[in-house]
């Protein structure tokens, strides 16, 4: 994770450079992160938080998150990505009970009657969920009295403006620009 | 002259200890019990230290000095939301505690933003309730120069911790400590614990200028010799609150409802003298759960003794 930062407190772009990466390490989301920019002007007070993530957050059937074999009328699969075991176990258990899923070894599942086709296209993640957890990470490393905000959110980037009192106009479009450059950063 | 010392170690013959406090004369100005381990704090006759020293480490415990022991201390923060609590809050708090004082965290209601930041007159009562306080601010230094208003107007001792280090504040505070600021992990590298003792070691140093002051006038009666009087009363004896009696410098917080045990307090004396004599007795703005007792300097009570020609 890249962390550039603006502004007009020397200590403060330090400690908040310092605080980002803490909290986003805390939270398990450093890794899904490529770059983010701060704009802090305490004076304003006027704070943009923009990041950029590694991929955009879409949706993922458990078919991207495991493999599967049928054998008759049992069904076993293999979690190839272990992120994803609980959201796999918790639907597996609501659509064929916790009798017919039998969890073998860690990330060994047989399901009795299983139907593969059926059990691939199920939604383990829709992808605005890690969008809100990173929205919310970001709340989290923002200054807690600065609660006017404005968020930008397209594709693979998320940008949050937060002022104090009143969002200007001009606000916002330095937001944009920054949102935009984050666009086109690699 | 009386020492203040700390029993740091287990409960296993810790009779023994009580007994000796007894024996020398001494008091017990804290016992925290935590499963099977002990921490007394106590105020025993200087001449009887050594000796006290050598049971303490017979029975396997060891000895701390304990600059802040007799004090209670509030260390607040802007609000209790996460930006500004646990960190580092509660490792100050927690350092205060090793130096032996009674530590307190309290968060104000409306204490975070730049333009925005209020206290209110009960959040102002309450910080006055203790021996000095600290107030934990973040790490732009225009955001803690503007919040100037938070705690300038507080009567009793303010130590500023802060991120960088503000200008125009010296005058409203006792001391001001940079290099600490926000933080969202635990102060554990060896520069943290150094920054630590030397907000533990400031406020050592506010206090006993405090301290000086007081000693110019002493108080009617020193607060220990008053706390083992109150330990006899029931109320306090069977309660089963961490702490029933807290020592100030200039008096105890006794964790009784005043309401309950008004008449108690009217009739019990000390010296000869009745307490509502010697002391301004009134109920924590916090709750009515307990009752703060400010003893009157030596010169007040003999001022009063004129007043009403009474004088002894």
């Amino acid at each position: 994770m890249e962390i550039e930062v603006t502004g007009t407190d020397e200590y403060g772009n330090e400690a908040y450079r310092t605080l980002l990466d803490t909290i986003m390490n805390d939270v398990g989301k450093a890794q899904i992160i490529e770059k983010v920019k701060l704009v802090l002007e305490p004076e304003i007070p006027m704070f943009i938080f923009s990041l950029k993530l590694v991929n955009e957050p879409g949706i993922k059937t458990i078919a991207d998150a495991a493999d599967f074999r049928s054998e008759g009328s049992e069904l076993h699969m293999s979690i190839s990505d272990e992120r994803y075991a609980p959201q796999i176990l918790s639907l597996l258990w609501k659509r064929y009970g916790r009798a017919n899923v039998d969890q073998q070894t860690r990330f060994d599942i047989l399901v009795h009657g299983g139907d593969e086709k059926e059990v691939s296209e199920m939604v383990v993640d829709t992808g605005e969920e890690t969008k809100k957890e990173v929205i919310g990470a970001l709340w989290r490393v923002l200054p807690e009295g600065i609660k006017a905000r404005h968020n930008i959110s397209e594709g693979s980037v998320i940008t949050i403006l937060a002022t104090e009192e009143i969002v200007k106009p001009e606000m916002k479009e330095e937001a944009q620009r920054v949102h935009d450059s984050m666009k086109g950063a690699v | 002259m009386f020492e203040v010392m700390m029993y740091d170690g287990g409960v296993y013959r810790s009779a023994e200890l009580y007994e000796m406090i007894e024996d020398v004369g001494g008091v017990v100005l804290q016992s925290t019990r935590s499963s099977q381990m002990l921490t007394v704090t106590m105020s025993i006759p200087g001449e009887d230290k050594p000796a006290m020293e050598v049971l303490c480490k017979s029975i396997g415990g060891e000895v701390k000095s304990v600059p802040l022991a007799g004090t209670e201390i509030a260390v607040v923060g802007c609000t209790l939301g996460r930006h500004h609590m646990p960190h580092p809050i509660c490792d100050i708090a927690e350092q205060l505690r090793q130096y032996g004082s009674i530590s307190v965290v309290m968060g104000l209601a409306r204490g975070r933003g730049k333009a925005t930041s209020q206290i209110s007159k009960t959040e102002m009562d309450i910080i006055e309730e203790y021996d000095a306080a600290i107030l934990m601010l973040g790490n732009f230094k225009q955001c803690i120069e503007a919040k100037r208003d938070l705690f300038k107007d507080i009567g009793i001792p303010m130590i500023l911790v802060t991120g960088p280090m503000p200008e125009g504040l010296d005058g409203d505070c006792e001391a001001i400590i940079p290099g600490v600021g926000r933080k969202a992990e635990r102060m554990r590298t060896t520069e943290e614990r150094k920054k630590l003792e030397e907000i533990a070691d400031k406020v050592d140093e506010v206090l006993r200028s405090k301290r000086k002051i007081l000693e110019e006038d002493p108080l009617f009666v020193h607060p220990a010799e008053l706390k083992k009087l109150l330990e006899e009363y029931e109320p306090v004896n069977m309660s089963l609150r961490p702490a029933p009696i807290v020592l100030h410098m200039d008096g105890l917080r006794v964790k009784i409802p005043l309401g309950e045990n008004i008449d108690y307090f009217n009739t019990l004396e000390i010296y000869g003298r009745k307490l509502t004599d010697i002391a301004r007795i009134t109920e924590s703005k916090i709750n009515d759960g307990s009752t703060l007792i400010r003893i009157k300097t030596r010169s007040e009570v003999e001022d009063m003794d004129r007043l009403n020609g009474t004088e002894q």
